[in-house]
This record gives structure tokens, sequence and C-alpha cells, in this order.
């Protein structure tokens, strides 16, 4: 498709080239239109050798056709000037004549406006100028007539070389363009390295009709080398050693090019403004042919172009290393934090009251020894919460976080939650309200039993010890909402976003808190699910913590049973 | 054998562990054999004939799934499985492999306890005793294919009766989803998690009062079900086997 736009384009740009060259006809110079420094005809011709895929658009009209014009256009001149002959001067005549030579210069190029331009003074000499019917003129106006005509054949003929090449030009320079933009679109939107390398690939294949490939060095510096099976023709008979000569160096190799390093095929480094990025492998459809300078500038604003996309990629990707490194190092810092008071805080009661039991074992009475023991129990398990909320939490941070996706009903899981909370949910009413009509989930049940935990755990926290705590669930045709609601202080507005960061405690010095990574853990794992967390106050007081679950379509189910006849 | 007097073959790399374990078993009066290699272990096991096995997952010289092939293609001796929380798949690949309960360290020594026992009694349990499984108000006779709830009988459809007396073959012991999907449904829907969320589901709805919050059924997610067993021998706390269950974390 935009290759027929294209087509289009250039088949407008030519019909306008060609009103120009009309409107030239008529006589306005273009300033610069003779510089004799502007390589014309070498442009033209390597214009040629870049698009040795695409043919060129047709000039406007074959020789031939100039010189076989060379012969009906003096004909006719002299059709014309004959029925005049006795009522116009020698002059005027010459004037027709030069007429026809000029509309053929404008035409065909110099050569066959020359020859029009003698055929016409041959015709001017046998038929007008005295002595008639002889080629000979014995006039020397009519002699000096047919030197202006032979003077602006060339001139025109001439004029009209330079505005047609111009043209080519300016045509080349637009397909150069608009082959560039093509390629720098598709470079921007890429944001990998194997993508850029496949679009820069893609692109010089296009435009140079060389196969090619794209070398990338690995963090080291070295070049990485595809698996031998998937090895690309280009790379066949390619010397390794050369390729990362042209990588270290950032210099060009090949045979076809001016350097030291013998290579069949052609080595171009990719040179961005801090080193080198990579190796572009070009095979030559001629090996021995050498590219001309033309040719190997606009491969090097193509090879330019890489190298920045190369380079941008890189940086990007250098940005998103080390803001992780600078997220790692801060939850680091905030885990070595939590470490140091959360975890020390049961330990001293540990190790405080297990070495009271060791030491002082027989000076304590029963009583004693149990109110111990269980100390102990209890700040052990409060310990071990803790080393696993911050377990998940690194796991989580490690972008490790693999789901076992299964079908999964929401009764079981609530059910697991329940279970597990049964201590700390103990003398308090829970409110379960779930429809009959929930479908299966398709989601990793431990891990949204782990969210409904933590949500559970925070509202039995921070809500008045016997106050109820609700929850419910809502079908929508594609989503699962379940909300847990207590009757707490509710979150202030302002830190309902904040409450999902990591370490983030709304009132850090109360006692029942935990480190704040509970809401933390609960959001990367719905996130991870591709559904949402969100709390809100709700009438008269308290939190509602709502999630919602994106639902699949449930899998076939096997027939009902009455159906099957299964044997009873 | 009385699971009183049963001898129990302990295989546990950690010193610790093996010591704490030890005065909890030797406290109620069982026999202990010490491992503390799988090699070992299943040495032990092949000569001493133990009563059950109880078997840390983490061992330095063999992973514990092989351990349980192993014991598995010499006896039918029950397996308790001690596992560490990053070992999930190690449990339920050790379950479907043929060990016959799990839990995940840290545990209570009630808890301990109260599996060990589940354990010895299906062992003692004579033909009959399997049939017929009582746990509150909830009594399954599975000669005559009759489910009672205080009195009331229940009506269960084919697959709603096959899943629970399987369960109640194992009562009080966990049974993966995949043993029960290839019981029922055959080897073919062995990963047709969904099959049984659907008639689990069903027989929650028939049997529990709340099936929010069940009695009976169990669900252990991510591992399988368990159909709650009563205990027959006086415990400190009543409810123990069940909180036992579901305080662990996963």
């Amino acid at each position: 498709m935009p290759d027929n736009v294209v087509r289009n384009i250039r088949h407008l740009y030519t019909i306008f080239t060609r009103d120009a060259v009309d409107c030239l006809r008529v006589g306005s110079p273009i300033a610069g239109i003779h510089d004799p420094s502007h390589p014309i005809n070498s442009t033209t011709h390597n214009w040629q050798v870049i698009t040795t895929s695409e043919s060129l658009p047709d000039p406007p009209f074959p020789k031939y056709l100039g010189y076989l014009g060379g012969v009906v256009v003096p004909t006719l001149c002299t059709l014309i000037n004959w029925p005049l002959r006795n009522h116009v001067g020698p002059t005027s005549i010459l004037l027709v004549y030069l007429l026809g030579v000029f509309l053929v210069a404008t035409r065909f190029g110099r050569g066959p406006s020359v020859f029009t331009c003698l055929m016409s003074a041959m015709a001017f000499a046998y038929f007008f100028a005295p002595p008639l019917f002889s080629l000979a003129i014995a006039d020397t106006e009519n002699l000096a007539g047919l030197a202006v005509m032979l003077l602006v054949a060339l001139v025109t003929s001439k004029l009209m070389d330079s505005v047609r090449s111009q043209a080519a030009i300016a045509t080349h320079r637009e397909r150069r363009a608009t082959v560039l933009y093509g390629l720098s679109c598709e470079l921007a939107q890429a944001r990998q390295e194997e993508e850029i390398a496949e679009i820069a690939v893609r692109h010089i294949q296009a435009a140079f009709g060389s196969p090619n490939t794209l070398l990338l060095p690995d963090d080291q510096g070295q070049l990485i080398r595809p698996p031998a099976d998937s090895s690309p023709k280009t790379l066949v008979d390619m010397d390794w050693e050369s390729a990362q000569w042209t990588f270290d160096q950032g210099a060009a190799a090949g045979k076809a090019l001016d350097t030291q390093v013998e290579s069949d095929t052609m080595l171009f480094p990719l040179l961005g403004a801090a080193g080198t990025t990579g190796v572009l492998v070009m095979g030559h459809p001629d090996p021995q042919r050498r590219l001309v300078s033309e040719q190997r500038n606009f491969l090097e604003t193509f090879l330019n172009l890489i190298a920045q996309s190369l380079e941008r990629v890189k940086l990007a990707e250098q940005a998103r290393r080390s803001s992780i490194r600078v997220e790692t190092e801060a939850l680091r810092n905030a885990l070595l934090s939590a470490i140091s008071h959360d975890l020390k805080t049961p330990l001293t009661t540990i190790v405080g009251a297990s070495g009271t039991l060791a030491e002082k074992d027989a000076s304590l009475e029963p009583e004693d020894r149990r109110v111990l023991s269980r100390a102990i129990q209890e700040e052990a398990q409060r310990m071990f919460d803790l080393i696993n909320k911050i377990l998940d939490m690194a796991r989580l941070v490690a972008g490790s976080l693999h789901l076992d996706r299964e079908w999964s009903a929401l009764e079981e899981i609530v059910a697991g939650a329940m279970g597990r909370l049964e201590q700390s949910l103990k003398n308090r009413p829970v409110n379960i309200q779930l429809p009959d009509t929930v479908p299966l989930i398709h989601v990793d049940a431990v891990l949204i039993q782990q969210v409904l935990i933590n949500l559970l755990d925070n509202a039995a926290k921070y809500s008045p010890a016997a106050s109820p705590i609700d929850i419910s669930a809502s079908v929508t045709p594609d989503a699962l909402q379940l909300s847990i609601a207590d009757h707490g202080p509710g979150v202030p507005p302002e830190a309902a976003d904040q409450v999902f960061e990591k370490f983030f405690r709304l009132h850090p010095e109360s006692t029942p808190g935990g480190v704040g990574l509970g809401l933390a853990i609960s959001r990367a794992i719905i996130e991870a699910h591709g559904g949402l967390i969100g709390v809100q106050n709700r009438l008269g007081g308290g939190a509602i913590f709502s999630l919602t679950i994106p639902l699949d379509e449930a899998p076939p189910l096997p027939a009902p049973e009455e159906q099957t006849g299964y044997p009873a | 054998m009385t699971p009183v007097e049963a001898t129990l073959l302990l295989i546990e790399d950690d010193p610790q562990t093996r010591r704490f374990l030890r005065m909890t078993l030797l406290a109620q009066s069982w026999q202990v054999i010490e491992a503390e290699s799988g090699k070992l272990g299943l040495d032990h096991a092949k000569t001493q004939n133990p009563d059950l096995v109880i078997l840390d997952l983490g061992l330095p010289d063999m992973d514990g799934v092989s351990v349980v092939r192993a014991l598995r293609q010499v006896s039918e001796v029950p397996v308790l499985i001690l596992s560490a929380r990053s070992q999930e798949k190690d449990k339920i690949q050790s379950l479907d492999a043929g060990a016959d309960d799990y839990l995940t360290k840290p545990f209570g020594t009630g808890e301990l306890e109260a599996r060990i026992r589940a354990l010895l009694r299906r062992t003692a349990r004579s033909g009959a005793g399997r049939d017929l499984f009582q746990n509150g108000a909830l009594r399954v006779d599975c000669l005559s294919r009759k489910v009672h709830l205080a009195e009331r009988e229940i009506h269960l459809t084919p697959i709603e009766f096959r899943l629970l007396s399987i369960l109640v073959r194992q009562a009080g012991l966990v049974v993966t989803q995949k043993q029960l999907l290839r019981e029922v449904w055959g080897a073919a829907h062995a990963e047709d998690s969904h099959y049984l969320r659907v008639y689990m589901g069903q027989l929650r709805h028939k049997l529990e009062a709340d099936p929010a919050r069940p009695r009976y059924l169990l669900t252990e997610l991510g591992v399988g079900y368990r159909l709650a067993a009563s205990e027959p021998i006086a415990d400190d706390h009543p409810n123990s086997r069940r909180s036992g269950n579901l305080t662990q974390p996963v």
C-alpha cells in the first residue's frame, strides 16, 4: 500500500517538474543552475547505482525521437515558410526555423537540437536564402542569423539539460529523504536492540539491495555470534576477527573498501557518541566493486541513524536498570531498618525468656515457666510472620512473582484465609456474603488468599476489638469484586494511594502495626493478576478495601451427572 | 501395634530439629529411629520396619520426592512430610508420589502429634472401620452409601459420593487434587481442577452449615482437600485439629 502512495507521489512530482521545465521554457533562468562545482553528472550516475533494485523513471522522450524531430521540425517550418516567402523577409523566415530549433532544444537536449539547427540551416539555405536551391548563402546577414540560431540551440539545450538534472537530483533527494524518514520513523518506535537490528537490516536491504546483518556486542564488548544453525548467509564467509576489529577500532573494513583488512564482506562500525554500538556486515552483489562515495555517504547516514537508536535504547535500559538499583537500594535500607527494629523486639523477648528458662529453671515457679515459654512461642510466631512478609516483598521486587494460576473457588479462598486467621479473628463477628453465582476464577489461589489474609489482618488490627468485619463479593460480566469492610478509623482520602506503598504506615508509632508491607504485597499480587485494589471510607466510619479481579471465560465442565449415567 | 507403641522413623538432617522432634515424640511414648540422610533413612526403613516415616524434604543427599518414590517401592509405610515454605512444588510432588500428609515448618507439636495419630489410625483401622466415618453431626457409611447430617439423610450425586468416600478413606489426611481427579474422572482429567472445584462446592453446600467456614470439608489451597477427622484421644485443645491445619503458613 505505501509503495503505491510513494509511486503516486513520485508520479505527481514528475508532472510537477515537467511543469517547472515548461515554465523555464518561457525563459526564467534559475540561479545556480549552471553551478559548475555541482557534480550533476556523477550524482545522476550514482543514483542509478544506488537504486539498482528499482528502475529509473524514463526520460521524457527517447533520443531517437529527437533526431526524428530534427528532420520533421525543419520540414514543417519549411512548409510554413514556403507560402510566406514572397511576403516576409529572410529574417522572419529564419525566426520560424529558430522557433522550431528552440522547441526541439527544450525537449531533446543538445545533440538533436544541434542536428535540427543544421537541418534548418540547410533548408533555409536551399529554399530561402539567395542563391535559391543551393546550399550556398550569399548574404552575410543570413549567415549571422544562422549563427544566432545555432547559439540559441546550444544554450537552450544546455539550459534544459541542467533543469532536467536538477529535477532528477531533486527527485533523488526526495526519494532518499523518504527512505530515511521511513527508517527513522520505525527506529523511533523500536524499544529493543533486536527490534532495531531487524528494522536496520530490512531497510538497508531495501535501499542498497545487499544482504546484510547487524552484529551487536555483549556486555563485555564481544560481538554476539548467532547460533550456527540460524546464522544468516551474510555471515558465512565473514571473518569474525575482522568484525571484532571493526568493532574495536570503529573503522570500516572490507576488500571493497580502502582498508588494510581483507574481508570479502564489508564491515561498517555503528559509531555512537559513546563509542561503537555494533557492526553492520554487508554482503555485496559484486565483491570487487567499491562503494561510490555518494552511496557511501548515504549508507553513513543510515548507520548514524541506527547507531543513535541503539544508543538511545541502551541509555533507556541503563536508566531503567539504575532506577531499579536505586529502588532496590532503598528497599534494602528499609528492610534493614525494619529487620533491625521489628525483628529485634521479638528476638529480645525470645533470648531473654529462653535464657531465664535455661539458666534459672530450678528457681522458677511452674506458672512463670509457662508464661515464659508462651512468650517465646508468640514472639517466634511474630518473627516468622514478619520474615515471611519480608521474603514475599523481596520476591516481588526481584520481579520473580510467578503466578500458579488454576481454576479456583472464591469460597475456598475465603475459607482458607478465615482459617489461617482463626486466632486473630477470635471473638469477632465476620459476615461473609458471597453470592451463589460467583463463577470460578483463574488465579493463583494461594496468593489471593495471602491478599485476603493481609486485608483481614489489617481490619482486625485497626478496628475496635469486637466490631464486625464484612466480606462481600459481587459479580459483573467481566470482573469479580471483593470487599472487606471494617469499623475502624478508616483511611484519610489523601493517603488512599500511599497506603499501598512499601513501608508506608499511617501511624508509624502505633503498637499494632507491622512494617508496612502487607498492602504493598497485596497490590503487587492483585496487579499481577491484572486486577485493581483500592480503599474507600464507608459511611458511618471504617475502611472498605476492594479488589477487582478480571473474569476469564470458564472452561467447559463435564456434562451433568444425571445425563452421563455415571455408575453409582 | 497400637498407635501408642508405634515405631517412628525420623529422617531429618538438622540436629536441633531432630532433637526437638525426638523429645516431643518420646513424650508420647513412641519409639524413635533417627536418620540424618535420605540414604540412611531408606536403609532404616528397609531393615527396621517402622510404623511411620517422618521425612524432611530438604535433605542434603537426596530430594524428598526421590526418597518417597524409593520408599514406596519397598513398603506401604505411612509417610509424613515436613516441608519449608519454599518447597511447595516438592511437597505436592511428594504427596502425588505417595506421601500421605505434610506439615509446613514451623509447626506446633500439637499439630505434629495429631497428624501422626491420624496416620497410625488409618493403618490400624480394619476394613469395616474404614467404611464408617463419624465426626460431629456428619456420618458417612461407605458400604450402604448413606450420608447423614444430624440424623437427616443427605442425598449426594454419584460423583459427590465418590469424592466424599475417597476423603473418608483418608480421613484426617490431605488428598491431593490430582489424586481426587484421577480416581473420579480418570488420568486424562488429572489437570482439570475446575471439575473438582465445582463438585467440592456442591458437596460443601450440602454438608456444611456455612460453606465459607467449613467444619468438615477443609481446603488446602494449592494442594488438595482434607476431611476433618474427630480426635478419639482426649486432647488439650478440642479444636486443635482444625486450627492445626489452618494456622500453618502456606
